[in-house]
């Protein structure tokens, strides 16, 4: 708090608070927290002054983190092109390095990252996460995907059939 | 809605599985559920047979993937989607579902087992052909049924054509299509699959799918081949039409490709692509060079336009077009300047060029229109790059080389070439693939290559028309004070001068609207026309001795233009009829160097008024130098010749003293006479600049007269002020002038005897003449010779003006006269018979409280005519003011009485009469 308000220096730089689900503040610097559209609003609405913490109830301090560290590395970036409804093929770039290994951790971390993105609105980091999980199921058989994603068969074996050939043009490779 | 369920039973894995551990972790958790939309997101990223693995996996998921939206996109990215055609689909289909409902209905009253089938979907399974019923519930089971069955008949028997290697690759070797859908796996039908692509709401994944199925196979071929030999897209297709064509499908299915590695794949297609366009290239070129237009040219252009529009092949075509390679052949562009007179430029040679590379191009037109397909343009980058290379080249070098030789050459051949270049635009016909702006392109294009030449052009012009404008006038000036000649005057005597004045400008106005026309005969009809027509008339009048000035150059002048063919020659020897006439202001200014100054900016504007076409900023730029033309020819014209002529006549004016000039026989003022002339003169010019200015600036549009803030407008306003400042001003000194000269002769003419004439020897006054006297006469004369100069030549408020103030002049000069002659009653009839003819001159005048002035000098006049017998009449007629008209008060008119002869004799009784009575009264 200190550092808040005696840090003159670049309004950037200075200490902001967030209070996580679990109820611990993370102190992070003002830029880093705004690469989150929704804590860049919300510190705008509420004026500069910033000395409370602002309460982050979807995500805990684990992913929190996380996110952070993501931010971090991508504090510099140019900010996100609000018009997503341009060719959507430019969101099929490949994963940078950094990226690929930062999404290496496990499954529900990667799912928590993903809805934290969401939540907090990073654009690019969500993609990132969904570009993962596309990784992840590439390639799979059915059995393969619903096993990954803990999703329940609902068909008849017939009715699993009858999708494949419906759509056989489409088997490849 | 959860799409991702927790696992039914927790810990069920050994953590040996990575991906069980995970779920073991998740499961303990309870937390991730990812939302439908961020699902979404993912499959967004997957590749299309991902796509099906996800949804097999749940009734949920399969819902997403079928998604119409998801595959309208992919169709869209292709841009093989028609929203309109779908909407009209749509309506169709609602429309047959309405009249199917009612049909249905009826056919359930009798049947009920009649509409089972049709999953949420619409995927028909089976090929039965009862399904004429249950087509109502779902529209989109009916299209796709329909399609079926045609595709199906059309593939189906054609499967056996298939070339080996292809059916290798077609990866879905499940020969079982009885129940499944069918693909066009024909390469003849593959060929237009895109073309076939139909926009059907709900069908969009089906309509993908058969894309998909005949072009995904060569593509990710493609993408994994390693050399051009490989693919088997090469191999299934020999002709190289139909590869072209693939490969172009290719190009526009690449484009709905959005998994991972996309831009790895589009390279490697890229790169394909240039080794077949190369390829195709080179055939294209031999084809070229062997002159086989109907044969290899023609096929491999329509392979390349086919492939990517073929611009690789045009840019081949105009680059080693031979047009291109030997252009010196069209023609040297120093031909123009070879030959020619100092300030003369040729066109002829320019005019052969631009009609040997129209003839060129349009035979070039031909060529494209054998060797290329209607669809693509071949002949607009052709030309474009004509202009460029050729034609500006030339005009590059002709005019660096004409501004070397001087700027009138280079005036003459831009604007002459740019007519020219303009002429070549319009006559160029287009081929069948040009658009239907061809004209304007080609005309865009000449105009550009003239453009860089039209900054350089349009300041030499303006410089050129003010440095020999500025020359003239100089010329004019040093000839003027080098003759020093003795300003005799001579002036319009018994000249009708609104008629001369009218046929001149009717001239005038002919001449100005023949148009400067710069390309069939050689350079501008002013330079030659005038310089033949005029200078004879120049040097017939000014190197002629002054002395024998008086009615000889009107004869020289005739014969010295006797050529009739044009109205400028005509105008010329008008001008000098002019000229002669108006000999007496020759030494203020002339009419010749104001004509010749026109000329000059005539050709000058009509030169600079081509680029007006340009439009754009050359366009206005060239506009405004139009303008500026104008406004220097009027500060040239006005500021330095007219009023130093005007201020020069009115010094004149006001240096003049009747007294010391010796010779008065002649009639008029000299020096008036002069500047009423010069008067006359400027109105003629004034109306020539007119003239001039509607034809030339108005009339082509080059500016609005009724802009108010135009420079030229302005500058032509501060013009006829000046002028008509100076017509003023001159005016006022003129009034001294004339009445100087008035005074003048009553005081030398008047003899005593006239108004009291001696007794004869008999006693008795001889009357020999009731008539005016000699100087009331001479007055008059004079008076109104020169007012009646003015009629016609200046504005008609300023003539009423200075007649009045002529008038009161004469009034009062006529009054201080009459007060130093001496009148006997004999004397009275000469008296009032001098002033019945001012008064009858005044009355010409037709100014009211004028005539009334010079009426209450006649009624004065009558006092002088009554007897000395009847000094009590007098008295009553001194006291009569209502006689006067108010102009004379009583006192004034007993001064007047003073001047009768008899006035001491008459005195006393005259004062006993106007005081004594009034004593009585009293």
């Amino acid at each position: 708090m200190a550092a808040a308000s005696t840090s003159a220096v670049d309004p950037a730089k200075k200490m902001i608070m967030l209070t996580t689900s679990d109820n611990i503040d993370i102190k992070v610097e003002r830029e880093v927290a705004e690469r989150s559209i929704l804590i860049k609003n919300l510190l705008e609405d509420l004026g500069s002054e910033g000395d409370e913490p602002i309460p982050i109830p979807n995500v805990n301090e684990a992913v929190m983190k996380k996110v952070l560290e993501w931010c971090e590395q991508h504090r510099k970036d140019p900010p996100a092109t609000q018009d997503d409804d341009s060719d959507s093929r430019k969101k099929s770039t490949d994963i940078d390095e950094w990226d690929q290994k930062f999404m290496q951790v496990d499954q529900e971390m990667l799912f928590e990252i993903i809805l934290a993105a969401n939540y907090l609105d990073i654009k690019a980091l969500l993609d990132v996460g969904c570009k993962t999980v596309a990784n992840m199921i590439k390639g799979k058989s059915p059995d393969e995907i619903r096993k990954t994603f803990n999703i329940q068969n609902d068909f008849t074996p017939e009715e699993e059939d009858q999708i494949r050939r419906e759509n056989e043009w489409a088997e490849d490779r | 809605m959860s799409s991702f369920k927790r696992a039914p039973v927790p810990g069920e894995h050994t953590r040996l599985h990575v991906l069980a551990s995970l779920r073991a972790t998740q499961i303990i958790e309870s937390k991730p559920v990812l939302p439908a939309e961020l699902i979404a997101t993912i499959l967004d990223y997957l590749a299309v047979p991902d796509l099906f693995s996800f949804a097999r996996t749940s009734k949920r998921m399969q819902e997403m993937v079928y998604d119409d939206t998801r595959w309208i996109q992919r169709l869209k990215s292709m841009g093989c989607w028609n929203e309109a055609e779908a909407r009209q689909r749509f309506e169709e289909a609602m429309r047959r579902k309405r009249e199917a409902q009612r049909a249905k209905e009826a056919e359930e009253a009798r049947s009920t087992s009649a509409g089972l089938n049709g999953s949420g979907n619409g995927i028909s399974s089976g090929g039965g052909g009862e399904r004429e019923i249950s087509v109502t519930l779902f529209d989109a089971s009916w299209e796709e049924e329909k399609q079926y069955k045609s595709l199906g008949r059309a593939a189906r028997p054609r499967r056996s054509t298939l070339d080996r290697g292809f059916d290798a690759m077609t990866l879905s070797p499940n020969g079982s299509s009885g129940s499944g859908e069918s693909f066009s796996l024909d390469p003849i039908l593959t060929l237009k699959v895109l073309a076939r692509v139909r926009s059907i709401r709900g069908l969009a994944r089906q309509e993908y799918g058969k894309v998909y199925g005949a072009l995904a196979p060569y593509y990710f071929d493609l993408a994994r081949s390693r050399s051009h030999t490989d693919p088997i897209l090469f191999r299934t297709y020999r002709d190289p039409e139909q590869q072209a064509q693939m490969l172009a499908q290719l190009k526009i299915f690449a484009k709905s490709d959005f998994s991972q590695g996309w831009n790895l794949r589009e390279e490697r297609l890229d790169s394909m692509i240039g080794i077949f366009e190369n390829a195709v290239l080179r055939e294209f070129e031999q084809g070229y060079e062997s002159n086989d237009i109907d044969g290899r040219m023609k096929r491999y252009a329509h392979v390349l336009v086919t492939l990517n529009g073929g611009s690789a092949g045009i840019d081949t075509y105009i680059h080693n077009h031979p047009l291109m390679v030997n252009r010196e052949k069209l023609g040297d562009p120093l031909e123009c300047l070879r030959d020619t007179a100092p300030g003369h430029v040729s066109l002829q040679p320019s005019h052969d060029f631009f009609l040997g590379l129209a003839t060129a191009v349009n035979e070039q037109a031909l060529v494209i229109d054998r060797a290329f397909p209607p669809t693509v343009d071949v002949l607009l980058p052709f030309v474009d790059r004509v202009g460029e290379d050729i034609v500006s080249e030339y005009i590059t070098t002709l005019f660096d080389e004409a501004h070397e030789r001087g700027v009138e050459v280079y005036l003459k051949a831009v604007s002459g070439v740019f007519e020219q270049g303009l002429q070549f635009a319009h006559s160029l016909t287009p081929a069948k693939g040009s658009k239907a702006n061809f004209p304007e392109e080609v005309f865009r294009i000449v105009t550009r290559s003239f453009e860089p030449h039209v900054d350089l052009y349009l300041q030499e012009e303006l410089d050129f028309f003010k440095r020999k404008s500025d020359a003239e006038v100089e010329a004019w000036e040093k000839r003027l004070s080098d003759e020093e000649q003795s300003t005799e005057s001579f002036f319009m005597a018994n000249v009708n001068r609104q008629a001369v004045k009218r046929d001149f400008l009717t001239s005038f106005k002919k001449v100005v609207m023949m148009p400067v026309n710069v390309l069939p005969t050689i350079s501008t009809p002013f330079g030659t026309s005038k310089s033949a027509a005029v200078p004879p008339v120049v040097n017939g009048e000014h190197l002629e001795p002054p002395t024998s000035r008086s009615g000889t150059p009107i004869p020289g002048e005739r014969s010295a233009s006797p050529r009739p063919q044009a109205p400028t020659s005509e105008l010329a020897a008008k001008a000098a009829i002019m000229n002669s006439r108006l000999e007496g202001i020759r030494s203020l200014f002339s009419i010749e160097v104001a004509l010749n100054l026109i000329h000059r900016a005539k050709s000058s504007l009509e030169r600079a008024a081509l680029f007006v076409k340009l439009g754009g900023q050359s366009g206005e730029e060239s506009r405004e130098q139009c303008e500026n033309i104008f406004i220097s020819l009027l500060q040239i014209l006005g500021n330095r010749h007219i009023k130093t002529g005007f201020d020069k006549a009115v010094n004149h004016l006001s240096a003049y003293n009747p007294r010391e000039v010796g010779d008065h026989s002649r009639e008029g003022v000299e020096p008036l006479v002069t500047f009423l002339e010069l008067v006359n003169v400027g109105d003629l010019i004034q109306q020539m600049v007119d003239v001039f200015y509607l034809q030339e600036l108005v009339a082509p549009k080059l500016t609005d007269r009724d802009d108010f803030l135009s420079p030229a407008v302005k500058e032509k306003k501060r013009f006829e002020q000046m002028l008509d400042e100076r017509v003023a001003a001159g005016l006022n000194k003129g009034i001294d002038v004339l009445m100087d000269e008035v005074e003048y002769i009553c005081a030398t003419t008047q003899l005593p005897m006239d108004f009291n004439p001696a007794p004869g020897p008999d006693g008795v006054v001889q009357i020999m003449d009731i008539g005016a006297s000699h100087t009331a006469t001479k007055v008059v004369h004079i008076v109104s010779s020169h007012t009646s100069m003015l009629v016609g030549s200046t504005d008609k408020n300023m003539l009423d003006v200075f007649n009045q103030e002529v008038g009161l002049r004469l009034f009062t000069a006529l009054c201080k006269h009459l007060k130093r002659q001496r009148i006997s009653v004999d004397g009275a009839v000469k008296l009032i018979s001098d002033m019945n003819t001012y008064h009858a001159y005044i009355t010409t005048l037709k100014n009211k409280s004028l005539t009334q002035y010079f009426s209450a000098l006649r009624e004065l006049s009558q006092i002088y005519l009554i007897s000395p017998d009847h000094a009590k009449e007098i008295a009553t007629i001194i006291a009569d003011s209502d006689r006067y008209y108010g102009i004379f008060r009583a006192e004034e008119v007993y001064e007047f009485a003073e001047r009768r002869a008899d006035w001491f004799v008459v005195k006393r009784e005259i004062e006993k009469a106007l005081y004594g009575f009034g004593c009585v009264v009293m």
